[in-house]
C-alpha cells in the first residue's frame, strides 16, 4: 500500500501541492470543485485525471491522539480516509472514528450556513457579512465593558497554530482561551509531577515490554493513544520467535482491552492504589527489586499482600504471582489512569502506579519523558468549573464556542446548561447543532477538518499538518478566518494580524517551524515536503528522571463513593463515539460494540450472577438511581463486571446533535456528582454508587450476534504457550479435510489471493468493519433492520465467551469472519445463474447485475457470510458523495459479500501492468487490512513463496475455520495463544 | 370402388362380435366398429396390427436423452465458468436433467404418434357416427361397393342391428 | 364393490354430466370468496415487489421460509394424483378407477400452484426467466450444475406430461359430454377439446397403447420430481439438509399428503354430487391403506434422522436435530410428528379405515402436518447452521401468510372450475369396469 500511496501521492500531487503552495484560492485552487461543476469533463481541472484518485496527507481530529490520514480524493470527493503510514503516532492504522470521518464530512444534518437566533429563539440561516457584523457589535460591546475577563473562547485541545491564534486573538480583546477536554488525564500529569517532577503525559514504550500491567487503562480504546497503542499492544503480545509477552489487566470491568489481557483481575473498586502498592512491596519483600525501595521503603513495608488482599479483594497468590512476573519479566510496565481508576483518589492510584514501575526499574526503560503529550496542557477542570460560575454570575458577556459540546459532556449537576443561559451572548462554531450549540445566539459553522487548513500537535515528534482534501460542501468557513477577518473589523484592532487569512498564518507559523527544524533549502520545498508527508516527524531522545521520595499530601487510602445504592457505577468512554461526538455517524452506530455486539443504543452491564439475584435478564429495561437523577436503559448480562459495579457506556444520550444522534440511548454522565480528584482537581468519573431496579419493560435486545458460546464448534483456535514454545502441540480445536469426489482444480492465473488472520493479534475493535462499509459502499439499514438481523455488514467479527478455567472463569475470543473465498465454494454451484462463480485467481466472484435473487448460496454458505438487499437501501445527501465509485451500488434483490476488494487488486494490477511487472507483495492491501492497527490481517498471493501471507498459511498456528466441511477457504487464521507457564 | 357407407346399430357386445365375425366371412374387409369403451372382444375380433405408437415413444425418448446430453455439456462449454473445485462438465449433476428431457420429450411424442395414427375425426363421416355410441350402443360401418350394399344391409338386419344407416358419397 | 354392479353404461353417463349442470348457488358461494383470496394474495405479491423482499419475515441467515415451504407442500400435493393414475394404473389396482380423474386434475392445479413459489420467493422476480437456458444478449446460459436448474426441468417436465396425461385421458369422456350437451356454446367448446373422438375401434386401439406409454412415463417422473425437489436441500452442506434419506423420504411424504388431500377433496364432492356409487368405502379402504405405509415411511424418517445426527457424533448435526425437538420451533415439530405419525395410527382398524367422517378429519391433519414438516426441515436447519454467531429465528410476515393462502385460494379456484366443466369421474373407465350389456348373459369372451 505504501508503495501505491506513493505512486498515488508523488508525481500528481506534487503538482497539486504546488498549486496549494501557490495558493492565491488556497482551498479551491488545491481541491477540486465540486463534482456538480465538473462532470462530464471536457477539460479536466488541473490535477485531475478521471478515474485516478489523489491522496491528500492530513491529521485526525477524532480525538486527542493525532494520528496522520491520507484521504482518498476521485474526482473532486474524498471517498476513504486512511492511516497515513509515515506518522508514527499511527504508522497506517487507524480507528472506526478516524474511519468515519467522511461521515462528519458528508452528514446531513450539517449546520449549512451560518444562523443567527432571532427574538423569537429560532435560529435563522443568515450570510457570513451579516454573520459577522453581528459578532463585531456584541464584540464591540463586551470590550466596552472591558471586565478583562467577560470574553470567552472555550475551545477543545488545540496545539498549534490554530491555538496561538486563540490566545494572540484573545490577549488582544482583553479575553480568555480556555481549552477543555472530557478525558483530560490531569491525575496522570499531577502523579508524574509528583514522583517525577515533571507535570506530562510521557509515552509509555508498550511495545518494548515484556510483561504489561493495565490498572483500567483502557489504551486499546480511548486511553491517551488508542491506535499508537493497539499497535504497541500487537507488537509486545504477539506470539513471534517462540515468545510472547503477558498482559494482565486489573478493573472492576473487563473492558474491550480488558478481554484482550491474558488475565483480567477483578477489584474492589477505588483499591487499585492499594494493590499497586501491594504488588510493590511484594516485590521488594520478595528481594525481586532491580533498585530496591528507594525512597519508599517504609511505605511499602505498610502494605503485606495479606492485608491488601482484604482490603482489594484480590487473592494473595495473585499479588505475588504478579509481583513476581512483574519484576522477573523485564522490562515490563504499569499504566494507569482509565475511568475505572479516576476516584476521587485518581493520583494516589497513579502515584502508586509509578512507585510500582520505579521499584521494578521500569523509569526510563519503558516510559518515555522525552517524547511527552501536549494533552497535558489542557485547562484544568478546576478552570472550567470555575468558567461555569463566572457564567452563572453573568460574568460573562461573550463566549466562543469551538470543538467542544461541555452541555453533554459536562454533569447536569454542574449546571453548564442554566450557566449558559446567562450569557448574553454565545457564539459556536460547531459543524453540527449539538446541545451546547443549541444554546447560541450565533452559529458560524467551521469547515470540518478535511475541508480546512491547520495543524496540530500531539506529542514532541509529530508536527502534523491538516489541509484541505476536498472544497467545502456547505456555505462554511474556517474559523481561523473567522477569527482574522472579525478582528480585522474591530475598531483598533484592524492590524492585529497581518495575515490575510488562516492559511497564510498557518504557513507563517511554519516558517519558523521550518528554521528551528531544518532551515535548510527553501520554504516552499520544505513546506511541500510537509505537506505530503503530512507534516514532520522528529526522534525524540529520552530525558532521564529522578524520583523525588517526597509524597507529602499524597496519602493512599480508599476513595468514597458518594450514594447510598448498592452498585459502583461506572460511565465508560466509548471506542465508537469517545465522548459522544462520533454519535452523529451512522458507520459507528451501526458498528456492533465488540463485547456486546449491541448497536444504535445504549446499555447497562450488569454482572451475570448479580442479574440472576435481580431477575434481570437481558434486554430487560432498567432503572438506575444516582443522587443526581435517574437513566433507563436495557440490561446486558455480562460475565466481564464485578458483581457490586454496573456501567454504561458514554456517547449516546444526546437530546440534539443530528438525526442520528437524537433520542437515542442514555448520558450516564447526567446522573454524575461533580467530584473531583483530590490532588489533581481533575473531573473524577468513578464517583457514586446507584441502586438499580427492573423497570418492567422489555423489548429484545438488538445485537450482532445472539450466541456467546461456540457450542463445541472449532470456531477461534486456540493453543497453549508452553506447548508451542515447547514444540509438541496440544490444541484446543482440531479439524481435519476430507477426501474429494473430483480432482483438484488447476487454475491458469499468477495470482491466487490469499489471506491471513492472527487471532492473537485482533483486539476486535471493529475498525476493519468501518473500513469495509467505507470502501465498499455498504448501505448502513438502522436499528430496526439490525433488530431483524439484515444488517449489511460484509465483514464481522464474533464474539465468544468460552468458559474456561482461568481466574475470569471464560475466554473473550474474537473471530473476524469474512467471504473466505473458498476454493470449493458451496455457493457457487447452487446459484442457477452464475451470479458467483470461481474466478482463476481464487476469488468466489460476484456478479450483482446476473443476480435474480434465488438466496440459495447463502443458504449453502457454511460461514454465513453473505447479505442480501432486503431493499433498495438510501443515502442521504450528501452522505451519497463518499460512495466509491470503483464499487456497484447494489439495489433491492442482489446477494452481496466480501470480494477481497476486487477493486483494489484490479487497480494494482493495472498500476504493475502499467510498470510491466508482476504485483508486489504489500503493495496491495484490502480495506481491512490497511486499517488493522494491530496488523492481524496479512493479505497477497498464495502462488508468490516469498510473500507474507503464503509464509503465514504454513504456520504452525495456522488453521481454517471448518476444515471439516472440505470448503478449502483462501484465508488461514492463526490460532489464539493461551498464556500458560512458559 | 368402396364409396358406400353402411352403419349398423346394436346394444349388445356379442351381438356385434358376431356381425363382425359374419361380415368378415362374407369378405367385408374394410370394416369400422365403434364402442363407448375399450373393448378386448372387439380387438380380438378385428385384429388390426399392434399400434405403432410405441415407435414414436421410443424414438421421442431416444431423442430426449440425445438432447440432454448436448444441452448440458455444450452449454457449459459454450462459456465455460468454473464453479466450485467441480469440473466444467460434471455428468453427475446433469444426468438429472438428460432424464427429465428423455421423458418430456417421450411423453410428448407419443401424444404425436397417437394424434397421428388414431385419425381422429378421419374415421368416419359425421352421418356414419352415432352420439349413442358415447353412451352404451355399439357401431359396425362397413365401406363397400355400390352394388354391395344391399347385401351389407341384410347381413346386419340378419345378426340383430337395431338400426341401420346408409351414406352415399 | 356391491354398489357399482348396480350401475350401466347409460347412467353412468347420466351421473358424471349430470354434475356439468349450471352453478348452483352453493358453489358461487364457494367460488367467488376464493377469487376474493387470490385477489389478496395478489396485493401481497405486488406489494413485496414494489417494496422489496424485505417485507417477508426472512432474517439472516434464514434465507428460505414460507414460500419454499408453500412450493414444497404443494408439489407434495401434486404426487398422489400421477401416483393414482399411473402407478395404480399398471398396476391394475381396482380401486383407482372412480378417483384418478380428480387426483389428476388435483395434479395439474397444485402444480399449477407450486410454480408459482419459486417466481415469488425471487428477490428479482421480475428477472425470474434468467432460470431458462435461452439464447440472449449476455450470452450466458444456466448453470446446470444447481440444484435450482434442476427444478425448472423436473417441475416444467411434469406440468406438461401430467396435463397431457389429464388431458388424454378425458378424451372420450368429452366425446361423450359433447354428444350429451346441446347447447351451442357448450357445444362447440366439447366439440373441439373432444378432437373428434367417435370411439372406433381404431382409435381405441392406438388410445389404450398410447395411455399405457404415458403411464410408464409418468410413473419414474413422479419419483424423479419428488427426489430433485429434495435434493434441492440434500445438495446443499447444511446439517439437516445434507443427508441421502431425502429422496425416498420425501417421495414418501409426498404421496401421503397427497393421499391425504385427495381424501380431503374427493369426501365432499362425494357427497355434494351423491357419487357414493362411484367412489366407494372400498376405494377409501385402499387409499387408507397406502396412507398407513407412507406414514410408517414418513415416521422412520424421522427416527432415521435423530438417530444418524446422534450416532455420526457431529455437533452440527446433533446440535441441529436437538434444536429441532428443543428449541424454539419445538412446537411446530410437534406437530408434525403428531399430525404424520401419531394421528394416522387408528387407520389400522377396518372401522377408522370405512368411516368417511374419520377419514376426512385425519386427511386434515396430515395436510397440516405435512406444511409443517416441510417448514420444518426449510426453516429450522437454516435457522442454526454451523456457524453460531449466525444463528437467527425466523418469523413469517403478514404478506408471507397472505400469499400463502392466496395459494390454497388459486389452487381451489381451479379445482371448483374444474369439477364444473370437465368429467370429474373417467366414464370410459367406469364402463370398462362394468359389465358389458350382452345379450346371452351366459358365455363370455
Amino acid at each position: 500500500m505504501s508503495q501505491e500511496k506513493k505512486g498515488g501521492l508523488k508525481r500528481r500531487d506534487f503538482l497539486k501541492i504546488i498549486g496549494v503552495a501557490g495558493g492565491t484560492a488556497a482551498v479551491t485552487g488545491a481541491c477540486s470543485p465540486p463534482v456538480e461543476q465538473i462532470i462530464p469533463y471536457v477539460i479536466p481541472p488541473e490535477g485531475i485525471i478521471p478515474g485516478v484518485p489523489n491522496w491528500y496527507a492530513s491529521t485526525c481530529r477524532e480525538c486527542p491522539a493525532g494520528c496522520g490520514i491520507v484521504v482518498k480524493n476521485r474526482e473532486g470527493r474524498a471517498i476513504k480516509v486512511e492511516g497515513n503510514p509515515k506518522n508514527p503516532i499511527n504508522a497506517g492504522g487507524s480507528c472506526a472514528l478516524g474511519q468515519a470521518m467522511l461521515q462528519g464530512l458528508y452528514n446531513p444534518d450539517r449546520i449549512r450556513s451560518p444562523l443567527i437566533k432571532n427574538d423569537t429563539g429560532r435560529m435563522q440561516p443568515a450570510g457570513w457579512e451579516n454573520a459577522e457584523t453581528a459578532l463585531v457589535e456584541k464584540l464591540q460591546e463586551a470590550m466596552q465593558k472591558g471586565s478583562g475577563s467577560n470574553i470567552v473562547f472555550l475551545s477543545g485541545h488545540t496545539p498549534g497554530s490554530m491555538g496561538n491564534l486563540i490566545d494572540e486573538w484573545m490577549t488582544a480583546i482583553g479575553g480568555r482561551h480556555l481549552s477543555y477536554e472530557t478525558y483530560a488525564f490531569e491525575p496522570l500529569t499531577e502523579a508524574n509531577r509528583i514522583v517525577f517532577g515533571i507535570d506530562k503525559i510521557p509515552t509509555y514504550n508498550i511495545d518494548k515490554t515484556k510483561y504489561l500491567l493495565s490498572f483500567g487503562a483502557d489504551f486499546l480504546e480511548t486511553w491517551v493513544s488508542p491506535t499508537l497503542y493497539t499497535r504497541q499492544f500487537s507488537e509486545m503480545h504477539s506470539y513471534k520467535d517462540k515468545s510472547m509477552g503477558k498482559f494482565v489487566y486489573i478493573d472492576p470491568r473487563a473492558s474491550l482491552t480488558g478481554v484482550n489481557a491474558d488475565e483480567w483481575v477483578s477489584i474492589k473498586p477505588g483499591t487499585e492504589a492499594i494493590l499497586a502498592l501491594g504488588i510493590a512491596s511484594a516485590i521488594v519483600s520478595g528481594g525481586m527489586s532491580a533498585n530496591g525501595a528507594g525512597p519508599f521503603g517504609g511505605l511499602l513495608s505498610r502494605y503485606t499482600p495479606d492485608k491488601v488482599s482484604s482490603m482489594t479483594d484480590v487473592p494473595e497468590e495473585t499479588i505475588k504471582e504478579i509481583a513476581r512476573e512483574f519484576s522477573s519479566m523485564q522490562p515490563s510496565l504499569a499504566i494507569g489512569g482509565g475511568v475505572a481508576t479516576t476516584t476521587t483518589k485518581a493520583t494516589e492510584t497513579l502515584v502508586a502506579v509509578n512507585i510500582l514501575n520505579y521499584v521494578a526499574g521500569n523509569i526510563g526503560q519503558t516510559i518515555d519523558f522525552g517524547n511527552t503529550l501536549t494533552l497535558s496542557d489542557v485547562s484544568s477542570f478546576d478552570d472550567i468549573s470555575s468558567l461555569v460560575e463566572s457564567m452563572s454570575n453573568g460574568e460573562v458577556d461573550v463566549l466562543f464556542v469551538y470543538n467542544v459540546n461541555p452541555a453533554f459532556t459536562l454533569p447536569k449537576s454542574m449546571g453548564f446548561e442554566d450557566a449558559i443561559d446567562k450569557v448574553p451572548f454565545v457564539v459556536s462554531f460547531s459543524s453540527f447543532m449539538d446541545e451546547t450549540t443549541e444554546k447560541a445566539n450565533l452559529v458560524m459553522p467551521d469547515n470540518t477538518t478535511l475541508e480546512s487548513w491547520g495543524d496540530f500537535i500531539p506529542n514532541e515528534s509529530v508536527h502534523g499538518l491538516i489541509q484541505p482534501v476536498m472544497t467545502p460542501i456547505f456555505n462554511t468557513k474556517s474559523t481561523g478566518d473567522v477569527i482574522i477577518s472579525v478582528t480585522g473589523q474591530l475598531k483598533g484592532f484592524e492590524n492585529t494580524f497581518s495575515q490575510k487569512d488562516f492559511y497564510d498564518y498557518l504557513r507563517n507559523a511554519w516558517k519558523e517551524v521550518w528554521t528551528s527544524s531544518t532551515g535548510g533549502g527553501d520554504f516552499d520545498s520544505f513546506w511541500d515536503k510537509a505537506l505530503e508527508d503530512g507534516g514532520i516527524y522528529k526522534t525524540t531522545s529520552p530525558v532521564p528522571v529522578s524520583v523525588s521520595g517526597d509524597l507529602s499530601g499524597v496519602e493512599f487510602s480508599e476513595p468514597e463513593f458518594q450514594g447510598d445504592g448498592d452498585f459502583y457505577f461506572m460511565a465508560y468512554p466509548s471506542y465508537r463515539y469517545y465522548d459522544g461526538r462520533g454519535a452523529n455517524k451512522p458507520w459507528l452506530q451501526e458498528l456492533p460494540d465488540a463485547l456486546t455486539t449491541g448497536v444504535w443504543d445504549s446499555w447497562v452491564e450488569i454482572n451475570t450472577e448479580t442479574a440472576e439475584k435481580l431477575g434481570i435478564k437481558l434486554g430487560d429495561y432498567v432503572r438506575i438511581e444516582s443522587p443526581q437523577g435517574a437513566i433507563e436503559t436495557q440490561a446486558y448480562v455480562y460475565p466481564g463486571m464485578r458483581p457490586d459495579t454496573v456501567a454504561v457506556m458514554i456517547g449516546e444520550g444526546h437530546t440534539s446533535y443530528g438525526r442520528y444522534a437524537k433520542d437515542r440511548g442514555v448520558n450516564p454522565i447526567t446522573i454524575l456528582p461533580v467530584a473531583k480528584d483530590a490532588l489533581s482537581g481533575g473531573f473524577a468519573w468513578f464517583t457514586t454508587k446507584v441502586n438499580i431496579s427492573k423497570t418492567g419493560k422489555y423489548t429484545p435486545f438488538v445485537q450482532t450476534q445472539y450466541t456467546t458460546s461456540e457450542e463445541d464448534r472449532p470456531m477461534v483456535g486456540t493453543v497453549a504457550l508452553s506447548s508451542l514454545v515447547s514444540g509438541e502441540l496440544e490444541q484446543e480445536h482440531g479439524e481435519h479435510e476430507e477426501p474429494d469426489f473430483y480432482p483438484p482444480v488447476k487454475h491458469s492465473s499468477q495470482y491466487r489471493w490469499g489471506m491471513a488472520i492472527d487471532l492473537q493479534k485482533c483486539t476486535g475493535c471493529g475498525a476493519c468493519i468501518t473500513a469495509c462499509y467505507a470502501e465498499n459502499n455498504i448501505p448502513f439499514v438502522g436499528k430496526e433492520l439490525v433488530a431483524k438481523r439484515r444488517d449489511m455488514a460484509w465483514l464481522r467479527i464474533e464474539r465468544y465467551f468460552e468458559k474456561t478455567d482461568n481466574k475470569a472463569g471464560f475466554d473473550t475470543r474474537f473471530l473476524p469472519m469474512l467471504c473466505q473465498q473458498c476454493g470449493n465454494a458451496p455457493c457457487e454451484p447452487v446459484c442457477p445463474v452464475f451470479a458467483t462463480y470461481h474466478n482463476p485467481e481464487g476469488l468466489n466472484g460476484m456478479v450483482y447485475n446476473r443476480c435474480v435473487g434465488t438466496r440459495y448460496c447463502s443458504n449453502n454458505c457454511t460461514y454465513k457470510v453473505r447479505k442480501f438487499n432486503w431493499f433498495s437501501y438510501k443515502f442521504p445527501e450528501p452522505l451519497n458523495w463518499q460512495l466509491n465509485p470503483d464499487v456497484t451500488v447494489r439495489d433491492k434483490g442482489v446477494m452481496e459479500k466480501c470480494t477481497f476488494c476486487i477493486q483494489r487488486i484490479n487497480y494494482a494490477k493495472d498500476q504493475a501492468k502499467d510498470n510491466g511487472r508482476k504485483v508486489l507483495d504489500g503493495e496491495l492491501q484490502t480495506a481491512c487490512q490497511q486499517t488493522c492497527a494491530s496488523g492481524a490481517i496479512e493479505f497477497g498471493n498464495l502462488l508468490d513463496e516469498e510473500s507474507k501471507v503464503s509464509k503465514l498459511s504454513h504456520d504452525e498456528r495456522g488453521y481454517k475455520v471448518l476444515q471439516s466441511i472440505n470448503t478449502q477457504p483462501s484465508i488461514t487464521y492463526l490460532k489464539k495463544v493461551k498464556w500458560d507457564k512458559a | 370402388m368402396d364409396n358406400q357407407g353402411v352403419l349398423g346399430i346394436f346394444s349388445y357386445i356379442d351381438v356385434t362380435i358376431n356381425a363382425v365375425r359374419k361380415l368378415k366371412k362374407e369378405g367385408f374387409k374394410n370394416l369400422r366398429v365403434f364402442s363407448p369403451a375399450p373393448n378386448h372382444e372387439i380387438e380380438h375380433v378385428m385384429d388390426e396390427p399392434e399400434s405403432i405408437v410405441r415407435f414414436f415413444t421410443m424414438f421421442g425418448a431416444m431423442l430426449g436423452a440425445a438432447c440432454g446430453v448436448g444441452f448440458t455439456v455444450l452449454t457449459s462449454t459454450d462459456w465455460p465458468i468454473q464453479v466450485s473445485a467441480k469440473p466444467i462438465v460434471s455428468i453427475p449433476p446433469y444426468t438429472v436433467i438428460i432424464f427429465e428431457l428423455t421423458i418430456l420429450i417421450g411423453a410428448l411424442s407419443t401424444l404425436l404418434g397417437l394424434l397421428i395414427n388414431s385419425r381422429l375425426r378421419k374415421n368416419a363421416p359425421k352421418s356414419m357416427y352415432d352420439p349413442r355410441f358415447s353412451v352404451d350402443k355399439f357401431g359396425i360401418m362397413v365401406t363397400c361397393g355400390r352394388d354391395n350394399v344391399k347385401k351389407v344391409e341384410e347381413i346386419l338386419n340378419s345378426q340383430g342391428a337395431e338400426e341401420i344407416k346408409v351414406d352415399g358419397i | 364393490m356391491s354398489e357399482q354392479t348396480s350401475l350401466t353404461y347409460a347412467k353412468v353417463n347420466e351421473d358424471v354430466i349430470r354434475m356439468l349442470d349450471k352453478p348452483t348457488v352453493k358453489w358461487l358461494a364457494l367460488f367467488i370468496p376464493t377469487l376474493g383470496i387470490v385477489g389478496f394474495g395478489l396485493f401481497c405479491f405486488l406489494y413485496q415487489v414494489y417494496t422489496g423482499l424485505g417485507v417477508a419475515g426472512y432474517r439472516h441467515p434464514v434465507f428460505w421460509g414460507v414460500y419454499i415451504t408453500d412450493f414444497v407442500f404443494w408439489v407434495g400435493i401434486a404426487h398422489s394424483g400421477t401416483l393414482i393414475s399411473a402407478i395404480l394404473f399398471l398396476f391394475r389396482a381396482s380401486f383407482r378407477i372412480s378417483i384418478y380423474r380428480i387426483a389428476e386434475g388435483m395434479t395439474v392445479f397444485a402444480v399449477l400452484t407450486a410454480g408459482l413459489f419459486p417466481i415469488i420467493h425471487l428477490g428479482r422476480p421480475w428477472f425470474f426467466y434468467w432460470l431458462f437456458p435461452y439464447p440472449n444478449q449476455r450470452e450466458l446460459w444456466v448453470n446446470f450444475k444447481s440444484p435450482l436448474l434442476w427444478d425448472v426441468f423436473a417441475v416444467s417436465t411434469y406440468l406438461t406430461v401430467s396435463s397431457v396425461f389429464f388431458f388424454v385421458g378425458m378424451i372420450p369422456d368429452i366425446a361423450a359430454i359433447r354428444d350429451k350437451v346441446t347447447e351451442v356454446p357448450r357445444k362447440i367448446l366439447y366439440s373441439i377439446l373432444s378432437l373428434g373422438w367417435k370411439g372406433s375401434n381404431w382409435e381405441w386401439l392406438h388410445y389404450t397403447r398410447a395411455y399405457l406409454y404415458f403411464a410408464a412415463f409418468a410413473t419414474p417422473l413422479v419419483l424423479s420430481v419428488h427426489s430433485v425437489v429434495s435434493w434441492d436441500f440434500a445438495m446443499a452442506d447444511l446439517p439437516g439438509w445434507h443427508t441421502t434419506i431425502f429422496a425416498p423420504y420425501f417421495v414418501a411424504g409426498a404421496i401421503f399428503s397427497g393421499l391425504g388431500m385427495v381424501i380431503s377433496l374427493t369426501v365432499p364432492i362425494r357427497k355434494i354430487f351423491h357419487l357414493e356409487k362411484y367412489i366407494t368405502l372400498d376405494n377409501y379402504d385402499g387409499m387408507a391403506k397406502m396412507i398407513i405405509l407412507t406414514s410408517m415411511i414418513v415416521g422412520y424418517a424421522y427416527g432415521t434422522e435423530f438417530f444418524m445426527a446422534w450416532y455420526s457424533g457431529s455437533p452440527y448435526e446433533w446440535g441441529q436435530f436437538y434444536y429441532r425437538a428443543t428449541g424454539e420451533y419445538a412446537l411446530f415439530y410437534w406437530i408434525m410428528v403428531a399430525c404424520n405419525v401419531l394421528i394416522p395410527i387408528p387407520l389400522w382398524f377396518k372401522s377408522v379405515r370405512r368411516n368417511i367422517k374419520a377419514l376426512f378429519i385425519i386427511s386434515i391433519f396430515i395436510n397440516i402436518g405435512m406444511w409443517f414438516e416441510r417448514f420444518n426441515i426449510i426453516v429450522i436447519s437454516l435457522s442454526r447452521g454451523f456457524d453460531p454467531a449466525a444463528w437467527g429465528v425466523y418469523k413469517p410476515s403478514w404478506v408471507e401468510l397472505g400469499i400463502t393462502a392466496g395459494s390454497f385460494a388459486w389452487f381451489f379456484m381451479f379445482f371448483l372450475l374444474f369439477i364444473k366443466t370437465l368429467p370429474s369421474v373417467s366414464i370410459a373407465e367406469m364402463k370398462e369396469f362394468l359389465p358389458v350389456p350382452r345379450k346371452e348373459a351366459n358365455h363370455h369372451g
